[in-house]
């Protein structure tokens, strides 16, 4: 074999200035439910290392085996090649210690919350765990959408490096992400952050602090009024999702998107919005609740507004397009 | 006259250090994963071991900075101060319309290379990256551009246009570009210099066949006719690559598998080609290994490549009247005997008749691979654009 030596390049730099480090190279995750894989993936796509805290290591095995099986279903779907799908899996680690987190230059909180005032406790908490073992220069932030970024920065030393970071990870193909700046967030954290979302090609959109950002808060009362018009019988659930799609050229109708973000997750944002704002038009929907109950949690749980087989795939029921007849 | 040549990608950077006197390469290596975790950068200087340096590359112009410290570093270097390098030559992707050979680059230059972006996306602004960056390091070397595209500029409009509506070819520029120029413009004359002919008498037909792979008309010296179009996934079967394809197929994969512009992206250029069609490999070494074992979707894929590879001749000579020479290079044009053995069976009546002895085990190697009755002549000629590049650079810094 031929002969290689290996040494370190910065023996070799022109210029003797210090040179800064690659920021961004890598970033942690804390949680990996179905909002965090899709973060994870969509980071570790981009060429970026990733890291994530889950609870147990049979967590970490669960993930890993469920972030593979997404990635298979993008090969399937012509998304990627199997060449790629190894290097995505390589640049993520998973670990159930925050020490780990230590080199990190932006960690993301992406916990799975079910009660509002629990969350913020279980947010500020997991916030002044990631401060402790990160640098000075590293970026905390939080993807919920209800909760706002002041409070969960408030018990940290330095709160201003603290954002909120709303990926939006339902539609296929979406490159948006909300980025809302806390009371106490610098200018600086928010270039940084505008040079992550640039990096791993979506577009940052700045957004005020306000519980539901732009994305929730008008899928929330577009959801709610979607189950009022089912509920009142004026249309039949997949005549409410065609005219949507159809009509006025949304990719999925309200039923259909809901089924894909979760129910429970759905009645999560409705009862947070709700609570902040006290406006009924947030208030979640029987019908919703009903189907929470239930255990129809849409695509993730195989039924939801609608039956889906184990690949996710809506499985087509013989509809009715027209009362008429 | 010392000449770096340059060729910047989205997060690597391929260098080489020529001495234009002796004709000699100094140094050449590549830096990879810029402003990613793990980047490193390969150095390789003549009779000496190869060197992998490895830390933390930002951008651009810091990878360059480092290329430039280890050649006038003690232990590695090649040249004593940074004011020996005389002119560094770049590869640029798309010249668009406007390039139709090397230029010197000034700032109107940069302007017009930033423009045909929009035309090469991936390509053109890290080779932009490039150029400003060794202005912010050597300011006072002139620099030179040589376009990927540029020699196919003389096509005429009977080939390069898409009968598309014309509004399209002038709102966007949406035409036949063709790419691997370089390649062709060295390979071209140096068959004619072998063959002691001028080149402005020949009908010569030339086959670059890497990973990406195209094929060229050029008659009495000028590109007529090129297979890449647009983008450079038009034309022939390459790697994973579809090369054409009725977009009919295209809009119906769209519609049936519900798939999206980035998908369908990954799907013409990664999932098709040779990997596609033979569930193989992409790579034709093995493809070859799979169809001697008997493997069918291998075989397919092997007569497919070399199938349109033949298609592409007889058409070509028929748009030039004839044909003098044909020349094989690139990876697999250079290394390839099956390859070339198949794209020319059956093409005695256009006067091409290969000679198998002399076709058989020739890998990396000029030579001539006709048959003394043959009228055509068929050549291999290993393509070295690095150093059309320094040539150019050359040629015009000394003009200046």
């Amino acid at each position: 074999m031929k002969e290689k030596i290996v040494e370190q390049i910065e023996n070799y730099a022109l210029s003797k200035k210090e040179r800064p480090k690659v920021q961004f190279a890598q970033i942690g995750v804390v949680g990996a439910g179905t909002t965090g894989q899709r973060i994870i993936l969509m980071i570790a796509t981009k060429g970026i290392e990733v890291i994530f805290l889950d609870l147990s290591q049979e967590k970490i095995d669960q993930t890993y085996r469920e972030m593979a099986e997404e990635l298979d279903s993008r090969i399937e779907h012509w998304g990627m090649t199997s060449g790629d799908k190894r290097a995505v899996l390589s640049r993520i680690k998973g670990t159930t210690e925050y020490k780990d987190f230590k080199d990190c230059d932006l960690v993301i909180e992406s916990i799975l919350s079910k009660v509002r005032e629990f969350s913020v406790e279980i947010r500020k908490n997991i916030f002044k765990k990631i401060e402790e073992v990160v640098g000075r220069h590293a970026i905390i932030a939080t993807n919920s959408t209800t909760t706002v970024i002041t409070e969960l920065s408030s018990e940290l030393v330095h709160k201003d490096r603290c954002v909120s970071l709303h990926f939006s990870t339902t539609a296929p193909g979406a490159n948006v992400v909300e980025v809302v700046r806390g009371l106490h967030t610098t200018e600086d954290i928010c270039d940084g952050i505008n040079k992550f979302t640039t990096l791993i090609d979506k577009i940052p959109i700045s957004v005020d602090e306000s519980p539901g950002l732009i994305s929730v808060r008008l899928f929330v009362a577009l959801i709610g009024e979607a189950c009022d018009v089912l509920m009142e019988g004026v249309a039949s659930k997949e005549n409410i999702d065609l005219t949507m799609k159809n009509g006025l050229g949304l990719p999925l109708g309200p039923f259909e998107m809901a089924d894909k973000i979760g129910l429970d997750k759905v009645v999560r944002w409705m009862d947070n919005l709700h609570k902040e704002f006290g406006d009924l038009k947030y208030k979640p929907s029987p019908l919703i609740k009903k189907l929470v109950r239930a255990n129809r949690l849409g695509r993730k749980s195989g039924k939801g507004f609608y039956s889906y087989d184990d690949h996710g795939n809506k499985v087509i029921e013989k509809v009715k397009t027209s009362s008429c007849n | 006259m010392k000449i770096l040549v340059l060729n910047c990608g989205s997060s690597s950077i391929k260098y080489q250090l020529f001495e234009m006197g002796e004709k000699k390469v100094m140094v050449k290596g590549i830096i990879e994963k810029i402003g990613l975790k793990g980047s490193y950068m390969e150095y390789e200087k003549e009779g000496s071991p190869e060197v992998i340096f490895e830390g933390d590359i930002l951008d651009h112009q810091g990878g360059i900075e480092y290329i430039l410290g280890v050649m006038i570093s003690e232990k590695h270097g090649c040249i004593k101060n940074l004011d020996e390098i005389n002119a560094i030559g770049h590869r640029v992707a798309h010249g668009g319309e406007k390039f139709t050979e090397s230029v010197f680059i000034d700032s109107e230059v940069k302007k017009d290379i930033d423009k045909a972006s929009e035309l090469a996306p991936l390509h053109n602004p890290p080779n932009l990256k490039g150029i400003l960056a060794m202005d912010a390091l050597l300011p006072k070397v002139p620099q030179v551009a040589v376009f990927d595209t540029a020699f196919h500029q003389t096509m005429p409009d009977k080939a390069f246009m898409y009968a598309a509506p014309y509004t399209l070819y002038k709102k966007y520029g949406i035409r036949r570009y063709g790419f691997h120029g370089t390649s062709y413009r060295f390979v071209a004359q140096r068959a004619c210099e072998s063959l002691g002919v001028a080149i402005d008498s020949q009908k010569i037909v030339a086959c670059h066949l890497g990973n990406g792979a195209s094929i060229t008309a050029i008659k009495h010296g000028k590109s007529v006719d090129t297979s890449m179009g647009l983008t450079p996934v038009e034309g022939l079967m390459m790697g994973t690559r579809t090369g054409d394809l009725d977009l009919g197929v295209l809009l119906f994969l769209m519609e049936k598998e519900e798939i999206g512009i980035d998908a369908s992206r990954t799907l013409i250029n990664k999932h098709s080609g040779m990997l596609g069609i033979s569930g193989v490999s992409s790579d034709m070494r093995e493809i070859e290994i799979a169809v001697e074992q008997g493997n069918e979707r291998a075989r397919i894929g092997l007569d497919m490549y070399a199938y349109r590879i033949k298609k592409y001749i007889g058409a070509y000579a028929a748009a030039m009247g004839g044909i003098d020479v044909l020349i094989f290079t690139g990876g697999i044009g250079e290394n390839d005997d099956i390859v070339r053995r198949l794209a020319t069976e059956e093409l005695e009546y256009l006067g091409i008749v290969i000679d198998h002895t002399k076709n058989n085990g020739l890998r990396k190697r000029e030579a001539n691979i006709h048959a003394d009755n043959s009228k055509v002549k068929v050549m291999v000629i290993p393509t070295d654009e690095e150093f059309v590049i320094a040539q150019d650079t050359l040629n015009i810094v000394n003009s200046l």
